[in-house]
């Protein structure tokens, strides 16, 4: 931050008001962005008689959450939700961290060529192969497995991830790298000992995304899986269609899902914008 | 047969491009070879239709009066709105004030929550009967409006919300980018006494355009294949006037079973995207270099 003293902004109004109008607008920003989670979390709260009346009554209760996850479907979507993102996260990164420092430190016509690939596969989108990829996981009998939605999920970061990854280690000086092949190393020593350590705040802010990522997906999940493996966006999506009354439940469903997610980021926010900063 | 070098090189590629070749690639090729042919579920002989889903599909005036415009729109109104919060967000953020961290990690919220989530809160903040908004319209005096099932509110509703979704994306690159930004131009400017607006006018936005252009053309080309928060909060509805491109493919390949038309309008649409994505990555490239 410039330590000099900036032209202040509303110059005509006194000190004070101008910092009343300043925390007003926060507040009011901060309220309209975590309004409907608030909302969510109250009406998970409310016990079934009362969840019309949200705004109204002061009964609480965590009978919902108990009821939820009386449901054996729910907890088995929990559970491969929470599978899939971490091995997805983990051999996601395995593979795009390795491309991305080959775009980074390698020019030449294989390099350029991979990256023009993953520029136009970049902006294929998703539903030109995602349909199709129903044949795919179908034909090799992987429909509705662990495998057959791991895959493809995996898949789907590495031109992003790749672009990412590109972009750190390009503000990682390779120096560092070159010394150590000169002391010795190959060039996977070099790779893995110096040049990954010195990309861990970027390696863990794409971790924290990755999984986020596959934890919030749905339309893999929705073409991919049927009855044997469910996950949390589309059981959710379901209780919409097949649910639609029971608004407490789906609320309770909700704030169960959204909370993994939260802890991610929550841990992870440091890395994230530290990781982004380059 | 090749140099160690070539070896190292090949190695740290080789599971990326396989994965994207088993997974990306195969079901290209095969989603185009099915759009040539007549490929139902309920029909195994698949014969070669040649154009005739791409015609039907281009002719459909659902697809041509609805389901485009209504998909440009979006794109438009969506990664504009979340840019122009974002930016104004990350201009906040970049300041020091009381507090900074509390609102840093409530403005990224969204981040955290799935579009499918996301879209059932809004559907219940949204729902007619019982849904907060119009309790409060009705306690102000005014009538309740059943918003998702009116074309114009419905279509609000889905770009807001994915407005509210990806704003903190924005807010989070920007400020890394604005962060990184040399100082000495603003400490000149203050020295100068250069108003905060000119300050923003002629130093930050030309300082910051690549970054901006960056993230508003990633955000374009996903923003062009919303499908979760359509197919939660109205899935397409009503009617289908709030349909987008991707609800349209898979309403025609699953719904319809229709694999071999759906196939036809999801390479209609990537080709649509392709051709966006090289304009905007020549314009990006000239924006850098400039």
């Amino acid at each position: 931050m410039p330590m000099v003293t900036r032209p202040q902004f509303l110059p005509d109004l006194p000190n004070w008001s101008r910092k009343t109008f300043f925390a007003v607008a926060l507040a009011a920003i901060c309220f309209a962005f975590a309004f409907p989670v608030l909302w969510l979390i109250l009406t998970s709260l409310r016990p079934e008689s009362g969840v019309y009346y949200v705004h109204r009554g002061t009964e609480f209760t965590l009978i919902n959450f108990k009821d939820v996850l009386a449901q054996e479907r729910i907890v088995h979507a929990f559970i491969n939700s929470a599978v899939i993102s971490t091995l997805a996260t983990v051999f996601s990164l395995l593979v795009t961290v390795s491309s991305g420092y080959m775009l980074s430190r390698f020019t030449g016509p294989a390099s350029r060529m991979w990256f023009g690939t993953i520029y136009v596969f970049r902006c294929v989108p998703y539903i030109s192969w995602v349909l199709p990829l129903y044949f795919v996981v179908q034909s090799w009998g992987l429909y509705d497995t662990y495998i057959g939605l791991l895959l493809p999920h995996i898949a789907v970061h590495i031109c992003f991830f790749s672009w990412l990854m590109k972009g750190f280690f390009d503000g990682i000086d390779p120096s560092m790298e070159y010394a150590a092949m000169i002391d010795g190393c190959t060039r996977w020593g070099a790779f893995i000992r110096v040049a990954i350590p010195s990309a861990l705040p970027a390696i863990s802010a794409l971790a924290v995304l990755c999984w986020l990522f596959t934890w919030n997906e749905f339309l893999f999940a929705l073409i991919l899986t049927g009855n044997r493996v469910p996950v949390i966006t589309v059981v959710m999506a379901q209780f919409v269609t097949e649910m639609g009354l029971h608004w407490n439940l789906m609320a309770a469903t909700a704030v169960m899902a959204l909370l993994p997610a939260f802890l991610v980021a929550l841990f992870g926010q440091k890395y994230v914008i530290q990781g982004l900063r380059i | 047969m090749f140099g160690e070098q070539q070896r190292f090189v090949l190695l740290l590629i080789a599971p990326a491009a396989l994965l994207m070749l088993l997974f990306q690639v195969v079901p290209i090729v095969i989603g185009a070879n099915a759009s040539f042919r007549d490929w139902a579920l309920y029909n195994p002989k698949k014969i070669w239709v040649g154009l005739a889903h791409y015609h039907s599909v281009i002719t459909d005036p659902a697809f041509l009066y609805v389901v485009l415009p209504n998909t440009f729109l979006f794109m438009i109104l969506s990664v504009l709105g979340a840019l122009v919060t974002g930016l104004a967000l990350a201009l906040l953020l970049n300041r020091p004030f009381p507090g900074q961290k509390i609102v840093q990690t409530i403005l990224l919220v969204p981040l955290m929550v799935a579009p499918v989530i996301a879209a059932i809160m809004i559907r219940w903040i949204f729902n007619d009967q019982f849904g907060i908004v119009n309790v409060v319209l009705e306690a102000l005096g005014f009538d309740g409006q059943p918003w998702l099932v009116q074309r114009w509110s419905a279509f609000a509703i889905i770009v807001l919300t994915d407005i509210w979704l990806w704003t903190p994306w924005f807010t989070l690159l920007l400020l890394a980018g604005l962060q990184s930004l040399p100082k000495e131009p603003f400490e000149a400017a203050a020295i100068d006494g250069t108003s905060t607006w000119r300050v923003f006018r002629y130093l930050t936005l030309p300082m910051l355009r690549p970054v901006i252009v960056v993230c508003v053309v990633i955000r374009a080309i996903d923003a062009f294949r919303t499908f979760d928060i359509v197919w939660t909060l109205t899935g397409g509805g009503p009617g289908r006037s709030t349909e987008l491109f991707s609800l349209y493919a898979y309403v025609l390949a699953f719904l319809n079973l229709d694999l071999g038309r759906g196939s036809a309008a999801a390479i209609i649409g990537g080709l649509i995207i392709l051709v966006l994505g090289v304009v905007m990555y020549r314009l990006v490239d000239r924006i850098a270099k400039a």
